[in-house]
């Protein structure tokens, strides 16, 4: 599937950059196409659609309307008709924050002290409102399924600072994978090196990094000895092949990168002080805590992209949406904002750009379980409006973005589709995201696709 | 009437000029069925026909249904279509997601109450016509493009002078010595026999040879052994294997729907895959080919056969062809128009990519930016398909029981009853045997039940006082007279302990519990009625409008069906006639098939040629094999294109002569080695100067591995092979037991692929692939050295090699080279290879021989194949 073009541009790459070795060539760092102000990216990804109108868009005029029917002027919008309830008051209260006064709800408090940092964009709105479609959407750019993902996109556009380490580092929850599995950080027709690479926060960070039974040691290193002699007389009998040569690097990548992943996973080398400001080690948020320090101890060795999990869909509240929000929140509030000020702290948050948000938002109006009781109630899926936002990396802080109606149904100022998400965060990083391309089958495939994408200027630092 | 023809075709250019979808219609123009196809149809059209009304056409709607006419011409006031959307009643809003529907907008609800207080008259659109004598899209010079001409034989070049030849007399030899001595350059010497072995099986079976085939063939003098090796190996089941994969990544061969989290599982859908590894093994025509697979149910009558013999069962299975892409729209929510559009364009894609060697989908949404496909003829070409593939007629994926929301709704089925009659007769045959076997049983358990509770019924009174078991037995004979005397306790006590279930009676008798699940058990063996995934029209098309930037929501022109524009010609007729008389088909897709198919069809020949000379050379003539159009690679060789093709439909567009003519050229036949010179003039290997080196692809290598192991398990054809998700998140290829089948035969799915096959760059279909990358990366290193299976095949190398060959240590080491690289090792392999022998197993750990097998399978030369 590789295209002509890429593959003549890839020779070219590897004569004009990169050392004699080829298959390790194709992730080396790559200039820009202007200065970004990103280095790396670390996605936290909020599968299910988090509650626009309950965390950060605040619509007094659901509490007033309660009740009221609306479903007749939305019904095209509706995924589970049987169940529409009418118009559903949010259960939680909003403050200000910060010395910008953003608007955050009270299941935010820890996100609350970076309010300043936040660029928040309530504009957001999608194509699909069904998972997986719009997960396709979110991560890929398109509805369709086999296209790159964004982290795909940019290590192929801008390679990684650490050859021993994946590029593009997925750490998914080890209770299950988000909707969709793998399709989140497949590289579509890019080739497979472009892919996210799992890095497991229990047992074996990657899979086969390590034989389930150790070898003795005298007797790997004989085995390696007589395969890499062997490759070395193969090699030697036919000159010229590069792919050859590569095979044998990589082989030696293999054995830097068991070193190189176990030692990025290794939390015993942080100290107390700063597991605790995650929640390591407290429950209910233990799993995301030490998936956000993995995900900062990874950008500071050069890692280019780093995408965070969460099993199943946790923001998907269809009932119970009171308590379920909140225990969402309870998981993530504090080792995200941890997160946040760690980066800061260390000086690594203007060089790495963090997105928060899920694949679409939710209804202002109610929906109900059997009992048809509002305190059952949750929301269902919607296209129209959700909230998204960004930190570190050249966004301006303090930012509110877009505008929805005043019930929060759909973005109606400051519009921002996906693409122009996407195109944003490229931006960030440096990358022309109508320059970024992969030729196939006569078409210029871009993360962006066909549509027009506009950089979302007004959050720019 | 000249002047008759002129306005028309003005209108006709006009129409073409002014896209702007509907709310460009002037005045007096009316289109009232797409709005009515897109809200109304589902419910009130094709099969279903609520309250009796039909509204596909203005006849159906004068009728009307229950209520009367739905129209009734210039009062719309009065029409019950427009004051039902008006009042909201339709289409019902509690519906719509079941009905996959979405509510009119107010914009086309004025659009019919214009049409109707105009009085109702036909569609005033002009309509297009493909073959209109003068095209205003695509111009005499745009056929003027090499892959538009038809391929005409060349003449053989003349052999060059002087060393180059070689003495080389192959007609493939000719055309590319005649570049290489162009540039000063000649093919290299003939490689060593073992290399060519394993090059031929590599190629033809996708597997090693095994060492007695080795030596079979290196100590064959004879001078045909090569040829007669290429025969031996074409005619070997394994070849369909090998190439019938090849198909399926073209096809996009998949065992699930795809696109949404739980995959739906197509459990018929393996016959297609074991019709396709047939069709190669039985050298199956090419044209045939696709014919069966673009219209089979269009090549003979099924309904009313009275067997359906191969041939009929062979004709239906082969149209999951176009049914092999990704679809979600067994679920209400992604059965949308939009989903359903995505999946036909899959399906179009599968045959512009694949077959036809065009970029066909671009055309979707715009007029082909670089090619003459204007997206009048993308939709054109799906209204060819339209019989089987009609987003406004959708037949949805058949349901098993399954979670998930909103499923519900009219399911149709997506499969036949047409197997062979004899695999029917069979399966009807051993269903009535053990339904039989079920009823007896039944009977006789049921007699039984009464002795079982007479037993139960002794046992429980004896337990109870002598006062009450009197009162006990009087209860048990007629329970209800009983009552009436006794004290409301103890009726309560009787009727909880006397009136015994079966499954209390279960628990009282082991044995008649035993029995009765024995029973459930042979239950569960009734076969399940066979079943055959098709495609087959149905005679009754909606009408096909170009939706302009492919959204259907923006109707364009209404266009007949007809083949891509730059592809017709006088001498490739295409016009469809129902295929045999009363057939209630279209015959469009054969009409089609056939025009596809024609032995002057530029691109159908040319694209297959290609691909064979992909897989046995390493690259296209076309590099981009899925793209023949202006933005492809232009040919290296032209000329020898041009031959293949035309020697390929002269042979009957049979596949094997034209494996059989690549494979004895010398270019085939040539050693890998790259010398100075072609490194200088041929950096690129664009003339072929040697035989490139392959890397065995995600297949061969697991074929390759589950061989050298011996435990490679022949079985052919029938259900795939589940994989198996393990706890530590990695896939692996089948259970214990089927698990060593080729890989062919495991399951294609589109999220779970075993883990070193999808390192080895194993794709997910989405919707196919047209052509494997080629990764180096070490994720492939960690698998390979690492994973569990391959450590324990690695082991079974091992005693394989202890068990075949009991003598010297060397004996063993020979053997482990002649099964991993067809060849014996070298002097210095041969000392290393003794060294890493005399590592001692320590404890349970490998032993020296294993680390050997290991390694040999890790290496380069395991992984390559000159």
């Amino acid at each position: 599937m590789v295209g002509g073009v890429w593959g003549a541009a890839l020779s070219q790459l590897v004569r004009a950059e990169l050392p004699p070795v080829q298959g390790s060539a194709r992730l080396t760092p790559r200039a820009s196409h202007f200065p970004g102000r990103a280095r790396s990216v670390i996605q936290l990804f909020m599968n299910g659609g988090p509650s626009q109108m309950d965390l950060l868009d605040p619509k007094p005029e659901l509490n007033r309307r309660h009740g009221q029917s609306y479903f007749d002027k939305i019904a095209g919008e509706v995924e589970n008709i049987s169940a529409a309830g009418s118009i559903l008051r949010c259960p939680f209260s909003f403050a200000q924050h910060g010395q910008s006064g953003q608007w955050m709800s009270e299941l935010l408090p820890n996100l609350a002290r970076c309010a300043d940092d936040l660029a928040v964009l309530r504009g957001m709105h999608t194509t699909n409102l069904t998972h997986e479609p719009a997960l396709n959407i979110i991560q890929s750019g398109q509805m369709r399924t086999g296209h790159p993902v964004m982290g795909s996109w940019i290590v192929y556009g801008l390679g990684t600072e650490n050859q021993n380490l994946p590029a593009y580092v997925v750490l998914d929850d080890p209770d299950g994978m988000p909707v969709n599995g793998i399709e989140n950080w497949t590289s579509g027709f890019l080739p497979p090196i472009y892919q996210g690479t799992r890095f497991r926060s229990r047992g074996q960070p990657v899979l086969n990094l390590r034989p389930e039974k150790e070898d003795a040691p005298e007797a790997a290193r004989a085995a390696r000895d007589f395969l890499r002699d062997l490759d070395r007389r193969h090699l030697g009998q036919r000159p010229h092949q590069p792919a050859l040569e590569g095979r044998i690097e990589s082989y030696e990548l293999a054995g830097r990168m068991q070193l190189a992943a176990g030692d990025a996973l290794d939390l015993t080398q942080e100290s107390e002080t700063t597991l605790a400001s995650y929640g390591v080690g407290k429950a209910p948020m233990d799993s995301y805590a030490r998936r956000c320090v993995i995900a900062r101890r990874l950008v500071e060795r050069g890692v280019r992209f780093v995408q965070i999990f969460i099993n199943g869909q946790i923001w998907d509240h269809h009932t119970g949406i009171e308590s379920g929000l909140r225990s969402a929140c309870l998981k993530t509030d504090l080792p995200i904002a941890a997160l946040l000020m760690d980066l800061k702290q260390r000086g690594l948050l203007d060089s790495t750009l963090v997105v928060w948000g899920g694949e679409f938002g939710r209804l202002p109006i109610a929906q109900l379980t059997e009992d048809k009781s509002d305190k059952n109630a949750g929301r269902d899926h919607n296209k129209n409006a959700f909230t998204t936002w960004m930190a570190g990396g050249g966004v301006r802080g303090g930012t509110v973005f877009g505008e929805t109606d005043e019930l929060g149904m759909s973005a109606v100022n400051g519009l921002v589709s996906v693409p122009d998400w996407h195109a944003t965060i490229l931006h960030l990083l440096g990358i022309d995201h109508e320059e970024l391309f992969f030729e196939r089958t006569g078409l210029r495939e871009k993360l962006t696709g066909v549509t027009h994408a506009r950089v979302v200027k007004e959050i720019l630092a | 009437m000249r002047k008759q023809t002129l306005i028309r075709l003005m209108a006709h250019c006009l129409g073409w000029w002014a896209w702007g979808g509907v709310l460009s219609l002037g005045a007096a123009e009316h289109r009232p069925y797409p709005i009515l196809m897109q809200h109304c149809w589902t419910c009130h059209g094709g099969p279903a026909r609520e309250a009796e009304l039909d509204l596909r056409s203005r006849s159906d709607m004068l009728k009307g249904g229950r209520s009367g006419p739905a129209v009734v011409p210039g009062r719309p006031d009065e029409s019950p279509l427009i004051q039902r959307i008006r009042d909201g009643a339709c289409p019902p809003n509690r519906r719509l997601v079941e009905a996959n529907v979405k509510p009119v907008p107010d914009s086309s609800l004025e659009l019919l109450r214009r049409w109707v207080a105009d009085g109702a008259p036909e569609e005033t659109v002009p309509l297009d016509v493909a073959g209109t004598p003068a095209d205003p899209l695509v111009k005499e010079k745009d056929r003027d493009f090499w892959a538009f001409r038809p391929a005409r034989r060349p003449p053989l070049p003349q052999w060059p002078e002087g060393d180059v030849a070689k003495g080389v007399r192959h007609p493939v030899d000719a055309f590319i010595v005649e570049k290489l001595a162009g540039q000063r350059l000649s093919l290299n010497p003939e490689a060593s026999k073992q290399v060519l072995l394993r090059r031929l099986y590599f190629d033809l079976h996708g597997l090693p040879p095994t060492p007695a085939e080795t030596s079979a063939f290196l100590e064959d003098d004879s001078p045909d052994a090569y040829e007669r090796l290429v025969d031996r190996l074409l005619e070997s089941p394994r070849y369909g294997e090998r190439w019938g994969r090849y198909w399926l990544d073209i096809a996009g061969y998949s065992d699930v729907e795809g696109k949404r989290e739980q995959h739906l599982p197509r459990p018929h859908n393996y016959r297609y895959r074991d019709y396709v590894i047939r069709a190669f093994n039985d050298d199956k025509p090419y044209d045939r080919f696709l014919l069966e697979q673009l219209a089979g149910d269009e090549l003979a009558d099924y309904e009313h056969a009275a067997e359906i013999t191969p041939e009929l069962y062979d004709n239906l299975v082969a149209t999951a062809f176009l049914r092999q892409g990704p679809d979600p729209t067994w679920a209400n929510i992604t059965g949308f128009v939009p989903d359903r559009l995505d999946v036909i364009g899959d399906a179009v894609d599968v045959l512009g990519s694949g077959v036809l060697g065009l970029t066909l989908k671009c055309a979707r949404c715009h007029n082909h930016k670089f090619d003459p496909l204007p997206a009048r003829d993308y939709y054109r070409l799906t209204d060819i398909f339209k019989g089987v593939l009609d987003e406004y007629d959708w037949l949805k994926p058949g349901l098993q029981p399954y979670g998930g929301a909103g499923n519900s709704g009219p399911l149709k089925e997506r499969t036949l009853p047409f197997v062979t009659t004899v695999e029917r007769v069979a399966w009807e045959k051993e269903r009535d045997r053990i339904q039989a076997e079920i009823h007896g049983e039944t009977q006789k358990l049921e007699r039984e039940e009464e002795q079982v509770r007479k037993r139960f019924l002794e046992a429980e009174i004896a337990k109870l006082p002598d006062s009450e078991k009197g009162l006990a037995w009087n209860y048990v004979s007629d329970p209800k007279r009983a009552s009436v005397d006794l004290a409301t306790n103890l009726v309560a006590t009787f009727a909880k302990s006397l009136a015994p279930d079966r499954a209390r009676l279960k628990e009282y008798d082991a044995d008649f519990k035993r029995r009765w699940d024995a029973l459930a058990a042979l239950r569960r063996t009734v076969p399940e009625e066979p079943r055959v995934a098709a495609l087959w029209d149905r005679g009754r098309p909606s009408p096909t409008y170009v939706y302009l930037r492919g959204d259907p929501q923006r109707i364009g022109p209404r266009v007949q069906p007809g083949v891509p524009a730059v592809l017709d010609s006088p001498e490739r007729p295409w016009g469809a006639t129902p295929p045999w008389p009363g057939s209630g088909k279209t015959g469009r897709r054969l009409s089609f098939a056939r025009w596809l198919t024609h032995s002057e069809h530029p691109l159908t020949s040319r694209v297959l040629v290609n691909r064979v000379w992909k897989h046995h050379f390493g690259r296209g003539l076309v590099r981009t094999l899925d793209n023949f159009g202006r933005t492809g690679a232009a040919p290296t060789h032209p000329e020898l294109l041009d031959w293949l093709a035309v020697t390929f439909v002269e042979s009957g567009w049979r596949w094997k002569p034209l494996h059989r003519l690549l494979l004895t050229s010398a270019v085939y036949r040539q050693s890998s080695r790259i010398s100075e010179a072609s490194r200088q003039r041929d950096p690129e290997n664009l003339l072929w100067s040697h035989m490139p080196l392959k890397r065995l692809d995600a297949e061969a290598l697991w074929d390759a591995c589950i061989s050298v192991a011996g435990a490679r398990d022949d079985t052919m054809f029938g259900p795939a092979v589940p994989v198996v998700e393990q706890p530590d998140g990695s896939v692996t290829p089948g259970k214990q037991g089927d698990r060593w089948r080729r890989s062919i035969y495991g399951q294609q799915t589109r999220k779970s692929i075993p883990t070193l096959l999808e390192s080895f760059d194993l794709p997910p279909m989405n919707p196919n692939c047209v052509q494997r990358s080629e990764s180096n990366v070490p994720t492939q290193a960690l698998n390979l050295l690492n994973d569990v299976v391959l450590r324990q095949l690695a082991a079974r190398l091992a005693l394989r090699i202890e068990r075949e060959e009991q003598g010297s240590v060397d004996a063993r080491i020979i053997l482990a080279f002649e099964i991993a690289y067809a060849r014996n090792p070298e002097p210095e392999e041969m000392a290393a290879s003794r060294q890493l022998l005399r590592v001692g197993p320590d404890g349970d750990r490998e032993t020296g021989l294993n680390l050997l097998c290991r390694m040999l399978m890790n290496s380069a030369e395991f992984l390559y194949v000159d």
